[in-house]
């Protein structure tokens, strides 16, 4: 199973579709995940999940707007789908039954409602 | 933390940062591999950072790429395993063959005498060639450390030494042909096999010829001629 920043990076690559490159995901990850990520951080996770198979990245061409520099795309693959969301199933399933997990609940129901 | 903002890129001529914090930042993004520079020196630029936060970056990626490197056999290898004992070895080597022949030249009339002293100054400076080639070549990302674990040694014996001037030099008569191993490890990854059969039975005769610190430690310091032996070139 992923780890929670591996879950992170994979969300906000999903987010991103086909615009998923380091400085958006780090901007998704402090924007929605209120914590701060260091680019080390992102990339050092990025290998580890390339080499489990969950993302797949390649270098686009060279863009005017970053002075000539390539960015490093990133794709989710369909195993790291399938990762993500074990992860995501395994932390809604523990948080049942726990405050947190209740004020969720009550809140969906609350909204459907 | 700094309060400098981040200085404005000029993109007209390719990325020519002004301030010298953005400099620096560009400078710290050496310590990346070219590839990886290009893509955090982007990122950077994309986003509004303070130059602190930009060099924390930098020097944080780089820092765990230097970490990730040390969970392999290798960087210990060439550091530890090597570079360390080697300058222990080669500095007691160097000391005794250039002692052997500074007493022949004293006798120059027994040409005959000359012939020994001088082929132990080859082994020494083949043996320190080829243990910097290993060096060079099994870990080339940590170079850094292995140098280190040479210096250290080499300005510890050298700040004990009793001589004066010149003959401090007795003591790193292997310096310069491990530097040029290294160099070379660097560079060329695999030997030919006839040097490598060479430079493997040096590398047998050295420690055996010296037998310093005992057998065991002369038994490991066989390593790095079975290791170029194990990775020479061999004809298809």
């Amino acid at each position: 199973m992923v780890g929670e920043f591996e879950f992170l990076i994979l969300s906000a690559a999903a987010h991103l579709g086909e615009e998923a490159y380091g400085a958006a995901m780090r901007e998704v990850i402090e924007t929605n995940g209120g914590r701060t990520c260091s680019l080390g951080a992102l990339y050092i996770t990025l290998d580890r999940l390339e080499a489990k198979g969950l993302v797949e990245t390649w270098m686009s061409a060279p863009i005017q707007q970053r002075g000539g520099r390539a960015k490093r795309m990133v794709r989710v693959t369909r195993e790291g789908v399938h990762a993500a969301r074990e992860f995501y199933q395994a932390v809604i399933k523990i948080s049942s039954g726990t405050v947190w997990g209740e004020s969720r609940r009550s809140r969906l129901t609350g909204d459907a409602a | 933390m700094g309060r400098e903002q981040a200085q404005p890129f000029d993109w007209g001529c390719g990325m020519k940062a002004r301030g010298a914090g953005w400099r620096s930042v560009e400078a710290a993004a050496g310590l990346l591999a070219p590839v990886e520079r290009e893509v955090v020196l982007g990122d950077l630029a994309e986003t509004d950072r303070d130059v602190w936060r930009a060099l924390g970056d930098v020097l944080g990626l780089a820092a765990r790429r230097q970490l990730s490197l040390w969970r392999n056999w290798r960087p210990w290898a060439a550091s530890v395993g090597l570079a360390l004992p080697a300058s222990l070895f080669l500095m007691g080597c160097s000391v005794a063959a250039s002692a052997d022949l500074a007493g022949a030249l004293r006798e120059l009339d027994q040409v005959q005498l000359l012939w020994f002293p001088l082929s132990r100054l080859l082994l020494v400076i083949s043996w320190a060639w080829m243990a910097g080639f290993v060096v060079g070549s099994v870990s080339r990302a940590t170079l850094w450390a292995s140098l280190l674990a040479c210096f250290v040694p080499c300005l510890y014996c050298l700040s004990k030494w009793p001589g004066e001037g010149l003959s401090h030099l007795r003591l790193l008569v292997f310096f310069l042909p491990g530097l040029w191993g290294v160099w070379r490890g660097r560079r060329q990854m695999q030997l030919g096999l006839g040097w490598t059969v060479l430079l493997a039975a040096m590398a047998m005769l050295t420690p055996l010829m010296w037998s310093k610190g005992g057998w065991v430690y002369g038994c490991w310091l066989f390593w790095p001629g079975w290791y170029v032996a194990a990775t020479a070139r061999r004809k298809q």
